[in-house]
């Protein structure tokens, strides 16, 4: 018999916000000190009381609005109660009555085409901490750091039938909420983790089989090589009766390659949830809403559309652009101050993304005034800096984002010289010293020209127009 | 008899007028808050409640932390770890203690299962529970967050006046906190009270002295050309039903977050995480609390939710339209705040009496409306009518002897 | 209720009561029931839930980030700490 694996995926994915979601800590958790980020409230002491960050409305709003979903206009927080080490108030704060967002639709693309994976519900929560197992033996260590920063869980409905689809799925995923700047969806840093549901069924079949979930997978290599095992698993035990399946919760271990049933106590699952009354219901005006609407970024590929159609770029660089969202706004921001889209896209695939390089800058990262760069751009066409020297102007205004290039080349006299008394005078002095390379030259020698040309424009300090300064060379030469 | 938890020494020379107590609910950073539970004793906060910095801020001074109940869901304070308050062989409460021993002009309390009310009428003082968001909770240790109200105890109703006009307004620190302008209204008396509703099935239990306060209380009011009319409300009688089960579900998750990791009260012997979880709170907690947690985790489980939870959540809502359609007519609702003048053994011999004793407060704690009690008796306005119960409060019972 | 559920309820709730308070438990709580009913009798299937009793509009906050107290502080009163972080008995993954 020929099975179908139905696979639904949980995606928690952590806001890019600067607080937390109630409380005022930093929110930027990854790779700091244990327990710096931390107050009375996320560390579960009593008496502060929780004021949601406006922010995480707007980011789940973005969020919803990416993916197609209805926005729920009155969204609500309620509690979920459990103990554990990592959730200091042995509840968290989420959303189980009235998530901000329902009922979505994500497009995606494998190889067999394209298909539509339908989204139940986007809601908001608060993250745990982190529990630390290897700084001693008999000890759990608690850093509290990551606990309250805002989340966003984006539930699907059991759409997904391949490895080759969750992975289409979530790359999808990350790059709308990357779009939207709502979210890093970085894996490896944990700020995207997915749950999987995964369950077989005889090909043709619209019975649900038994499910089994993998929680908190944290690499897509890995939750491709789950979902692989776990549909041979399910397989096997209907096909040949090797173990009986149930439904669990089941981990992933990535280095034997096998999954394994968490042990789960009789009581646990019921967390009791219920209306949060400290936090009050949000109401979304049509202010708010419209707001944050005229806000969305243009998809990716309809950007890739207009850029090789209406702007005339390759598809090569159009694609290399359409990855990052700050690439694509800072490229447009400099073509309406050169209207150049040709020089601009040459200077972000060259230039911009050699420096990204070189400090290790991702794409998204990029805080790059795109006028500015314009600008920069603009002097090099104009011919009034060399692109040597623009370089040289783009590393400062990397160095300080309020630099503007005019004024920088100016002050740090980058300006290419118009005055022809000046290079009259260069070239005089070059020439009376350098009699040797002139009889070269008039003997038949292009290279020595070179020379003389090389010599004029290090005294001129780059700032000359070659074409002036070769006519010049030239004229007195054979004066 | 322990009245103070802990003591400010520094303020024995202050102005008995500008000396104050607030209950151990009430969070201070210069002395421990214990919420009258083994569990927090010695607790120190990094932060003080809003109402006292306030407070601090006009001028008062501190003089202690009252002795309270345990999470302030008890009668009077009957199970605080740190021992209840006697006087002659009596039952009482820490905060009406010191009022009457003229030790501070004021104490700051937190209304959550209406102890400060029952201990206000059981000692012929005034309490004000303010309407619901009107007071900051910020720095409150949270009980039932839906009702838990920061309230006021004193001798008279000027000295609560004064210290309500400090403390009401608006704080961004409180998510359930009015607009400033909101909480100025309440202040003011603007709606005099002519006209005030006695529901007689909610005084059946009481003892003949509550029944004399109240016959009293309605003799003053019609002398004072107040008129006093009896009514029914059943709705309005099983507050109290509602009211256990949310109150019980909040507290229960609200004191979930004490469990001997973080800080506060840790076992001393225990193999593994759940039984330092388990012996932690079995050792820290007394047994209301603990049948308030049982309580409110049952009702909160996802088989009895919609019976129980859901349920309680649709009643408060009959609740508050009941008293909408009595404020229509009326301007005030008249209640008891007790069942008697001073417990009896056999309401002390009931552990869980509370749970019935509180049918008097909490119409008023699942409303949130405001409630001042008077002359042993309670009063119940409509939202943001605080200053006008306060102004009635005075007209009836202070104008005699005056 | 029933003792076994009873056991459950104090397991979800990481407490162990005692033989007598748990017959104190159950007793209280068959008269809670006959309670309940009184609310039963009321129709709420057309009513709303009222979770928050005044209609006060939801206060956001900006979203800025700012440290309230140090770590030290925040520790101050902690029954375990090591290199920063807050202890427990190893918790079994």
């Amino acid at each position: 018999m020929k099975y179908e694996t139905v696979i639904g995926l949980e995606v928690h994915v952590e806001l890019a916000t600067d607080s937390k979601i109630f409380c005022s800590c930093s929110a930027g958790s990854y790779g700091t000190e244990p327990n710096m980020h931390v107050c009375p409230a996320c560390c579960g002491m009593p008496g502060m009381l929780p004021v949601v960050n406006k922010r995480v409305i707007d980011f789940g709003m973005k969020a919803g609005m990416m993916l197609n979903c209805h926005i729920n206009r009155t969204t609500t927080f309620d509690k979920k109660n459990y103990y554990y080490p990592d959730l200091p108030s042995a509840f968290q704060t989420t959303q189980w009555f009235a998530p901000i967002a329902v009922k979505g639709l994500v497009e995606i693309k494998t190889s067999t085409g394209k298909k539509g994976i339908r989204i139940k519900q986007i809601h908001m929560e608060e993250d745990a901490g982190k529990l630390v197992h290897d700084i001693r033996e008999d000890t759990t260590h608690i850093d509290f750091n990551r606990t309250s920063v805002p989340l966003i869980e984006i539930v699907s409905e059991p759409d997904l039938s391949s490895a080759e689809e969750v992975e289409a799925y979530l790359d999808r995923l990350k790059t709308l909420l990357r779009y939207a700047r709502v979210a890093e969806c970085e894996m490896a840093h944990g700020t995207m983790r997915c749950d999987v549901n995964l369950s077989v069924r005889p090909e043709g079949s619209n019975v649900l089989g038994v499910r089994s979930e993998m929680k908190n997978m944290n690499s897509i290599e890995a939750i491709k090589r789950a979902i692989d095992y776990e549909t041979f698993r399910h397989i096997d035990a209907i096909e040949n009766g090797t173990e009986e399946l149930v439904q669990e919760t089941r981990r992933w271990d990535d280095i034997k390659g096998m999954s394994f049933a968490m042990r789960t106590k009789e009581t646990a699952g019921d967390y009791r949830y219920f209306p949060d009354p400290n936090v009050m219901p949000v109401v979304i005006d049509d202010k708010w809403y419209d707001g944050i609407k005229s806000s969305l970024p243009e998809f990716p590929e309809v950007r890739f559309e207009r850029y090789t159609t209406e702007l005339g770029l390759s598809e090569y660089d159009a694609r290399r652009l359409t990855e990052s969202i700050a690439l694509c706004e800072c490229f447009e921001a400099a073509c309406k101050v050169t209207g150049n889209p040709k020089d601009c896209v040459n200077w972000i695939t060259s230039e911009v993304m050699s420096i990204l390089g070189v400090r290790g800058i991702t794409y998204d990262q990029l805080k790059l005034d795109g006028n500015a760069l314009g600008e920069l751009i603009k002097l090099v066409s104009d011919s009034k800096v060399s692109r040597v020297n623009g370089r040289k102007i783009l590393d400062a205004m990397f160095d300080d984002g309020t630099v503007s290039p005019a004024e920088y080349a100016a002050s740090e006299g980058l300006i290419i010289s118009t005055d022809t008394d000046l290079i009259d005078k260069v070239v005089a002095e070059v020439v009376a010293a350098d009699p040797k390379s002139v009889a070269d030259y008039k003997g038949g020698k292009e290279k020595a020209l070179m020379a003389l040309f090389g010599k004029c424009m290090r005294q001129l300090k780059g700032n000359c127009d070659p074409q002036v300064l070769r006519k010049a060379l030239i004229a007195k030469i054979n004066e | 008899m322990k009245l103070y938890i802990s003591e400010n020494p520094a303020a024995k020379s202050a102005d008995i007028s500008r000396r104050i107590a607030a209950d151990d609910m009430i969070l201070t950073s210069s002395l421990p808050t214990t919420a009258g539970s083994r569990m927090l004793k010695g607790y120190m906060s990094l932060f003080g409640a809003e109402v006292l910095t306030r407070l601090d801020n006009a001028g008062f001074t501190l003089a202690g932390k009252a002795n309270v109940g345990e999470f302030a869901v008890d009668l009077l304070g009957e199970t605080s770890y740190f021992g209840a308050v006697e006087t002659d062989g009596k039952l009482s409460n820490a905060a009406a203690e010191l009022l009457k021993a003229g030790e501070v002009s004021a104490v700051i309390t937190l209304d959550v299962n209406g102890y400060p009310r029952r201990a206000a009428a059981q000692n012929g003082l005034i309490s004000l529970k303010p309407t619901y968001g009107t007071v900051s909770r910020f720095g409150v240790i949270p009980a039932a967050c839906s009702g838990d109200t920061v309230s006021i105890m004193a001798n008279d109703t000027a000295a609560v006046s004064e210290i309500f006009a400090v403390i009401a307004g608006h704080d961004d620190k409180d998510g359930t906190s009015h607009p400033e302008a909101v909480c100025e209204t309440a202040k003011t008396a603007a709606v005099p009270i002519k006209r005030i509703a006695l529901p007689v099935n909610l005084t059946e239990g009481t003892n003949e002295d509550v029944k004399g306060k109240l016959a009293a209380f309605t003799a003053s009011a019609e002398a004072a050309g107040i008129e006093v009319v009896k009514v029914e409300s059943d709705i309005i009688a099983v507050s109290n039903i509602a009211w256990n089960i949310l109150m019980s579900a909040e507290v229960c998750n609200n004191v979930s977050r004490y469990d001997g990791v973080k800080y506060g009260y840790r076992a001393e012997n225990f193999s593994g995480i759940d039984e330092l979880y388990t012996n932690s709170r079995t050792e820290a907690f007394g047994e209301l609390i603990k049948s308030v947690i049982i309580f409110g985790s049952e009702t909160l489980s996802a088989d009895k939710y919609n019976k129980q939870y859901d349920k309680a959540l649709r009643i408060r809502r009959l609740i508050v339209e009941a008293f909408a359609e009595l404020f229509s007519e009326y301007d005030a609702v008249l209640l008891p705040a007790c069942s008697a003048l001073s417990y009896g053994e056999e309401i002390r011999a009931d552990k869980y009496a509370v749970y019935t004793e509180n049918r008097f407060t909490a119409p008023a704690s699942i409303t949130g409306l405001p409630a001042v009690v008077c002359g042993s008796v309670q009063l119940i306005g409509r939202a943001f009518s605080d200053g006008s119960l306060l102004a009635a409060a005075a007209k009836i019972t202070e104008s005699e002897g005056k | 209720m029933t003792l076994g559920y009873l056991i459950s309820l104090e397991q979800i709730n990481q407490l162990s009561l005692t033989d007598r308070q748990r017959e104190e438990i159950i007793a209280f709580f068959a008269a809670r029931d006959a309670e309940l009913e009184r609310l039963y009798r009321f129709d709420t299937a057309d009513t709303e839930r009222m979770v928050h009793v005044m209609p006060i509009m939801t206060v956001v906050r900006e979203d800025k980030a700012v440290q309230l107290f140090t770590r030290e502080a925040l520790q101050a009163a902690a029954p375990e700490t090591d290199e920063g972080y807050w202890c427990v008995p190893r918790v079994l993954e």
